[in-house]
């Protein structure tokens, strides 16, 4: 089977050869996979089973200082985050989009080079990824505390502009269904660490009837969904299933509890992630980074999972720690030449 | 009802507007500004964190009752000063090093505030020897730590490291926060206290406080 064949079965809900993987580095992480990996590229070091296209977090330019500014307008300092960022200042300083021009959703970079990575890495299952997809995307236009009284405030800005975001978004999804994709990634993290950022009350009011509409797209174009929320979510999984959500991403051990859910959703939700990113890689010793991912694939192995730390590995994690679950993952039996 | 279970209720409500009438009401019928703040505002946070720990309030709810809380308490602060009220304690509340996220720690700051005490807030990427020199100048009860990620949290080592090396470390009670901390971290880096969410943050500083005043 084809890395694309294994992921399709196990979204079908069929036992898998093997538990498939994919795993992500942030740069500092990356550079020391680099190093060790030497001249082989990453991506084929790596093995990963999905084949990531689009750009997740969006296109920047440089201003100065390590200051960045995204299609939005919105400004972000990567002197010490230096993936993403953090938000500088507010776009949207007044509740209103009426001064507001949204940026062009299908600017072409988006979609450069998708029909050539498909070819070059053809045996993977194909994932067309919008990062701050909602949520996010609103609170980094209009700052997180503004956003946050606005539910209460301004309730009818917070509906224009989270409705102007899928408005974005679902343009941008449908070009890219033009592609031969598999499925669409949404990215908007509603979590923290102890439950829902706004509430599950407000989520269900504002966040659930915006998010039906964009995974309606995709679900219409006979793609999957995959969604990545950070925190602790699991309340969410009963109405992300209703409204079309295939896979769940990151499925972090500290704040929900990993093997239950995994049985409790068999077949109807699968999980990608699941390795401990907060405790277990940074911390932890590489027996206890064996013996985790082991613990994990034997829990996948009949299905319902894809492996993965629960969130880009970051650079506090030891290299021997990375190499120690990249060595078992391809290590499987079924997987490859074993 | 009387004035003081309405402004409390609209702190409760998040009605910033509605509170800084009823506050101004309040003065006008020459109720004492500290039975104002104890029984009207504090008694309000403290009910705004009750429902939060059990998960009836969230974040929006804490900010928009944090506001009015805020809005009230600066009505009141000048008569509060000329009557010689002192706050409950002083917190010197930042991010750490390295650190740009500030929410939790702003949730932290306001919910302290509701519950009586003088915040000084110094902001997210705070070296630890600006804390230790925020403790030196200001004197604290209280020195409060946040962060977010794991590659951050070493920074709370430093701040409660700096302090010990400063002699300081007695004079203050440290507590710490965020994502990735937990209890077991703050007992390894010799931290007084860890509280999981803002609302917990507040009764851990006046625990704590109380213990300091023995």
């Amino acid at each position: 089977m084809t890395k694309r064949e294994v992921i399709r079965a196990v979204l079908e809900g069929q036992k898998p050869p093997y538990v498939p993987w994919s795993c992500g580095f942030t740069k500092e992480a990356r550079a020391k996979l680099q190093a060790h990996f030497g001249l082989v590229g990453l991506e084929d070091a790596l093995q990963n089973h999905l084949l990531k296209l689009g750009s997740d977090i969006g296109f920047f330019t440089d201003i100065e200082n390590n200051k960045v500014k995204d299609v939005f307008g919105v400004v972000w300092d990567r002197s010490i985050d230096k993936d993403i960022g953090n938000v500088e200042g507010c776009v949207l300083s007044e509740p209103t989009l009426k001064l507001y021009v949204f940026p062009d959703p299908l600017d072409r970079r988006f979609f450069d080079g998708i029909p050539e990575r498909i070819t070059q890495y053809n045996d993977r299952f194909r994932v067309f990824q919008i990062g701050f997809s909602l949520y996010e995307r609103a609170w980094t236009l209009r700052g997180m505390q503004n956003l946050l009284m606005d539910f209460h405030d301004h309730p009818g800005f917070v509906r224009e502009l989270l409705n102007t975001i899928a408005d974005y978004n679902i343009a941008q999804v449908k070009e890219a269904m033009n592609y031969d994709l598999d499925a669409v990634y949404f990215g908007d993290d509603w979590g923290q660490q102890r439950g829902i950022q706004m509430g599950p009350k407000l989520w269900r009011k504002f966040i659930y009837p915006v998010l039906e509409r964009m995974y309606r797209t995709v679900r219409e174009g006979g793609k999957y969904v995959f969604i990545h929320s950070c925190g602790d979510v699991d309340e969410l999984f009963d109405d992300l299933i209703t409204i079309g959500v295939n896979c769940f991403n990151p499925f972090q051990p500290e704040v929900m509890d990993v093997p239950a859910l995994l049985n409790k959703y068999r077949r109807r939700l699968i999980f990608h992630g699941g390795l401990s990113t907060q405790k277990t890689l940074p911390y932890g010793t590489v027996e206890m980074v064996q013996a985790e991912t082991r613990r994990l694939l034997e829990m996948g192995g009949d299905g319902g999972y894809i492996f993965a730390p629960a969130h880009d590995v970051a650079g506090d994690v030891p290299l021997e720690n990375m190499l120690a679950f990249i060595e078992l993952v391809q290590g499987q039996p079924g997987y490859g030449n074993n | 009802m009387s004035i003081i279970d309405d402004l409390r209720q609209s702190v409760i409500d998040g009605e910033m507007n509605v509170t800084q009438e009823l506050v101004q009401k309040a003065l006008t019928e020459n109720i004492p500004p500290e039975r104002i703040l104890r029984e009207g505002l504090i008694t309000a946070m403290e009910e705004v964190g009750r429902r939060f720990e059990c998960n009836e309030f969230y974040v929006p709810e804490m900010l928009v009752s944090a506001r009015a809380m805020k809005s009230g308490l600066a009505l009141l602060r000048p008569l509060l000063t000329a009557a010689h009220v002192e706050a409950v304690g002083k917190v010197v509340i930042g991010t750490v090093q390295g650190d740009l996220h500030d929410i939790g720690k702003n949730l932290v700051g306001m919910m302290l505030e509701g519950a009586g005490f003088e915040v000084v807030d110094l902001g997210a990427d705070v070296p630890a020897d600006m804390y230790v020199t925020a403790v030196k100048e200001l004197r604290p009860n209280l020195v409060a730590c946040s962060a977010l990620l794991t590659t951050t949290m070493p920074g709370m080592k430093s701040v409660i490291h700096l302090l010990e090396e400063e002699g300081l470390r007695d004079q203050v009670k440290v507590i710490i926060g965020g994502a990735p901390v937990t209890d077991k971290y703050a007992a390894d880096i010799g931290a007084d206290g860890f509280a999981p969410d803002a609302a917990s943050a507040a009764s851990l500083a006046k625990k704590l406080i109380l213990k300091q005043d023995r």
